[in-house]
């Protein structure tokens, strides 16, 4: 039995009735107490997942409003700077595990607090499960008070969080937030039942910022973060939820990636593997990359600093800490049956039902299918484009399709956004081919992937929808055999005068098996 | 074990190949290389006809030659992402021809450049032949601008990838364009480099492949904020340390070994 088990943060009606909740607040305030070249600080462990302390404008940590008040002095000496900050792994598959690492350095730190101030030894980060029962959906109260009940502020309250209709109500909007990803059954790879790249993340180095996020986080994580964030009600600001460089500011932060760091230990517990590939297991620092390392509060179970790799963070067990619940909100389909139903919905004759087996990475054979030419800039309005199919490859589609089974599975598809550019990372984009939703993807992390010297030198962040689903359809209505796609980009609010924000390309890609 | 992936578009191995038989080429035939060939008229002092005759002793074509050679044998390795780039992006049919646009428009860049450094060269051999001045006053440029943040900043830019367009003329243009904007960001990385060996007397060969490993480090390391400071090989070192710590390591419990070097992603 685990010593430490994280409860749902709604319990006791998400008020600060549940302790969790009031020592969670009390162990802030200590930290925020702490000046920011304190390793232990509230502010040295936002700026490990990243800062933007240097900048002379907003999103600088100097120009963000308060409270909470953010210091930008003294800062820690610059080898302390490149060893621990801006580390948080995004469009990787260390994304979960950088992350696990990071909620248990985190927490021991506020239950050093919460030890020291009389609390309960066995104190644990609670989790917002906004996938939850009833209103479930919104952000616990305890959250959006000023105070606490002995009538001190409230450290789990900040400014800069306006919710996903810019108006301070803080929610999630499901749909199109959904624990979809949770049918996934590989990791890092694709099959019927899993998109391009897979639940935990595409293959890479360290990396701090890059292209495409895994499913996972993409949604809900990506979702969420510009969700809660939103934009401020008036010009071009943003809440701390939406930009990864001011993002753990927020106390919500910890508590949502709670609920992802549930979700991948439900995942877990459904079945599904962890890569057992050397790279993921020894993390990036076996690669000449740089290391994931913690600081860890005095009295914890670990060494301080705490230098980890994913292998050591692989399993809830190794590190003493459980859920009080892991069961998955939706039972996995098997790939096989996936692929059952989508052969019968094709027309295909089936001897019998597809085999179930291991989960099997079916490789990343894909090709370019069809393109808009020319860059896009997305208004309040939208955008609007025509995707031009190559008729050969089209058809190479089209006859995968016609005869698909079980030995030849048909093609996936899927609609890329690459090369996107902005400055504000609180928007999300619906996509829409011949007017059917494809999907829905936030922009957390634009900003930063947008920047010239920033991790791919501004190539900005390619977004991928699965739309194996809309291409079936309009094969089985004969509505593939045409020259163009119709693809309509609506933003989920305005897009603020002086801010930009554009598509390099739309494209679809065809995956074969 | 889940993740046995069919490898994606493979990239590395006939890039490496290419730039092996180019750095053979230049072992076989060192005559290739840029190091002057000089004669004593042109080792006693500069005039008009001593130039004339170090020009007939190094005619343009050879030193071209030479030259490009040189940047295949250096630069391929670094090229193995925007090349992967490029073929995912582009249609299967068009792969060939947009990656060939590619090398040209780099090349021409670097080409371009390779006039003004071999004329530097010829002019700074006829200045001082066969003296070890030049290489230490390219040496000492090389070092500083190395540690600029202007470096660094052609260094974040050359990460940079482009939106390409699929069709036609658009798309042909795209990667040409593609091609020598990321030229012109590793000239401005690499140019003092590249000149410093040329100028040995002596080590030519030695100092070809310590600037290669250095540039192809480089390229590996994440871009960071523009500042002053000494930029050296690192990365390839670490990845090189791991490689051969993970090797024994392999050895001892009879794993198999992947060589994964010479590529940050994936
Ligand atoms: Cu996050």
């Amino acid at each position: 039995m685990a010593t430490y088990t994280r409860n749902n943060a709604w319990n006791n009606g998400g008020t600060f009735d549940n302790h969790d909740l009031l020592w969670y607040a009390k162990g802030v305030a200590a930290m925020m107490a702490l000046p920011l070249d304190n390793p232990n600080s509230w502010w040295f462990f936002a700026a490990i997942h990243g800062e933007e302390i240097a900048l002379t404008a907003f999103p600088g940590w100097g120009f963000l409003p308060s409270p909470p008040a953010v210091p930008t002095t003294p800062l820690p000496a610059q080898n302390v700077k490149t060893t621990y900050w801006n580390q948080c792994q995004h469009q990787s598959w260390y994304f979960p595990p950088w992350h696990r690492g990071y909620l248990i350095a985190l927490e021991s730190e506020i239950r050093a607090a919460v030890i020291k101030a009389g609390g309960p030894a066995t104190w644990a980060l609670p989790y917002w499960n906004y996938f939850g029962p009833n209103n479930q959906y919104q952000i616990p109260p305890a959250f959006t008070v000023r105070t606490l009940p002995d009538g001190t502020p409230n450290p789990l309250f900040v400014t800069a969080r306006y919710g996903p209709n810019s108006d301070g109500n803080i929610f999630i909007p499901i749909p199109p937030v959904s624990q979809a990803c949770m049918n996934n059954d590989l990791y890092t790879g694709t099959d019927a039942a899993t998109p391009r790249p897979g639940f935990g993340g595409p293959k890479t180095g360290f990396s701090h910022g890059g292209r495409t996020s895994g499913n996972l986080e993409s949604n809900p994580h990506n979702q969420v973060h510009v969700d809660v964030g939103g934009n401020a009600p008036t010009g071009s600001d943003y809440g701390l939820m939406s930009d990864p460089g001011i993002a753990a500011l927020d106390p919500i932060f910890y508590i949502h990636h709670a609920n992802i760091d549930r979700m991948w230990a439900a995942w877990n517990a459904a079945g599904h593997a962890n890569p057992t590939d050397p790279k993921w297991l020894n993390g990036p620092a076996a690669s000449g990359g740089r290391k994931f390392i913690m600081p860890m509060a005095v009295g914890a179970a670990f060494p301080n600093p705490w230098v980890y790799t994913p292998s050591d963070v692989n399993s809830l067990s190794k590190l003493n800490y459980t859920y009080d619940n892991l069961v998955p909100a939706v039972k996995a389909t098997p790939a096989a049956n996936l692929l059952t139903q989508r052969l019968t919905r094709l027309g295909a004759a089936l001897a019998a039902p597809a085999p179930a087996g291991v989960p099997m990475d079916s490789g990343d054979n894909s090709e370019l299918v069809g393109a808009h030419q020319g860059a896009l800039s997305i208004t309040s309005s939208g955008a609007r484009a025509t995707v031009k199919l190559d008729g050969v490859v089209r058809k190479k589609v089209a006859a995968s399709l016609t005869a698909a089974s079980v030995a030849h599975p048909p093609d996936h598809a899927y609609l890329q956004l690459e090369n996107v550019r902005g400055t504000q990372d609180a928007h999300k984009l619906s996509v829409y081919i011949n007017e059917h939703l494809a999907g829905t993807v936030g922009l957390f992390g634009l900003r930063t992937a947008s920047l010239q010297d920033g991790p791919h030198g501004g190539e900005g962040l390619t977004f991928e929808l699965d739309i194996t689903p809309i291409i079936d359809a309009l094969h089985l209505a004969n509505g593939l055999d045409v020259d163009s796609l119709d693809v309509r980009i609506v933003p989920n609010h305005a897009i603020a005068a002086g801010t930009s924000l554009t598509v390099g390309r739309v494209s679809i890609y065809r995956q074969s098996f | 074990m889940p993740g046995n992936a069919r490898r994606s578009i493979g990239v590395r191995a006939p890039i490496l190949f290419i730039s092996a038989i180019a750095w053979m080429m230049l072992l076989v035939n060192p005559g290739s290389m840029i190091a002057l060939i000089h004669c004593p008229v042109t080792t006693s002092w500069a005039s008009p006809m001593s130039f004339k005759m170090l020009v007939e002793m190094n005619p343009l074509s050879s030193l071209a030659e030479g030259w490009a050679l040189m940047l295949v044998a250096m630069m391929a390795p670094t090229l193995t992402a925007p090349v992967r780039y490029i073929l995912e992006r582009s249609f299967k049919r068009r792969r060939a021809r947009s990656v060939a646009l590619f090398f040209i428009g780099y090349g021409a860049v670097w080409m371009v450049a390779g006039a003004v450094l071999l004329s530097t060269e010829l002019l700074l051999s006829l200045l001082a032949p066969r003296s070890l001045l030049p290489a230490i006053m390219v040496g000492v440029v090389a070092f500083v601008w190395q540690c600029a943040p202007a470096k660094q900043r052609c260094l974040n830019r050359g990460h940079n990838h482009y939106a390409l367009a699929a069709f036609g003329l658009d798309a042909d243009l795209d990667v040409f364009r593609f091609g020598m904007k990321h030229g012109v960001w590793c000239v401005g990385s690499c140019w003092a480099l590249m000149l410093f060996p040329m100028l040995l007397p002596v080590g030519h060969f030695a100092g070809m492949a310590a600037v290669t490993f250095q540039v192809v480090s480089e390229r590996l390391e994440q871009p960071r904020p523009p500042d002053w400071r000494l930029r050296g090989p690192v990365k390839l070192v670490r990845i090189l340390v791991q490689q051969a710590r993970m090797g024994i390591q392999g050895t001892i419990t009879g794993s198999a070994v992947l060589p994964t070097a010479l590529n940050p992603r994936r």
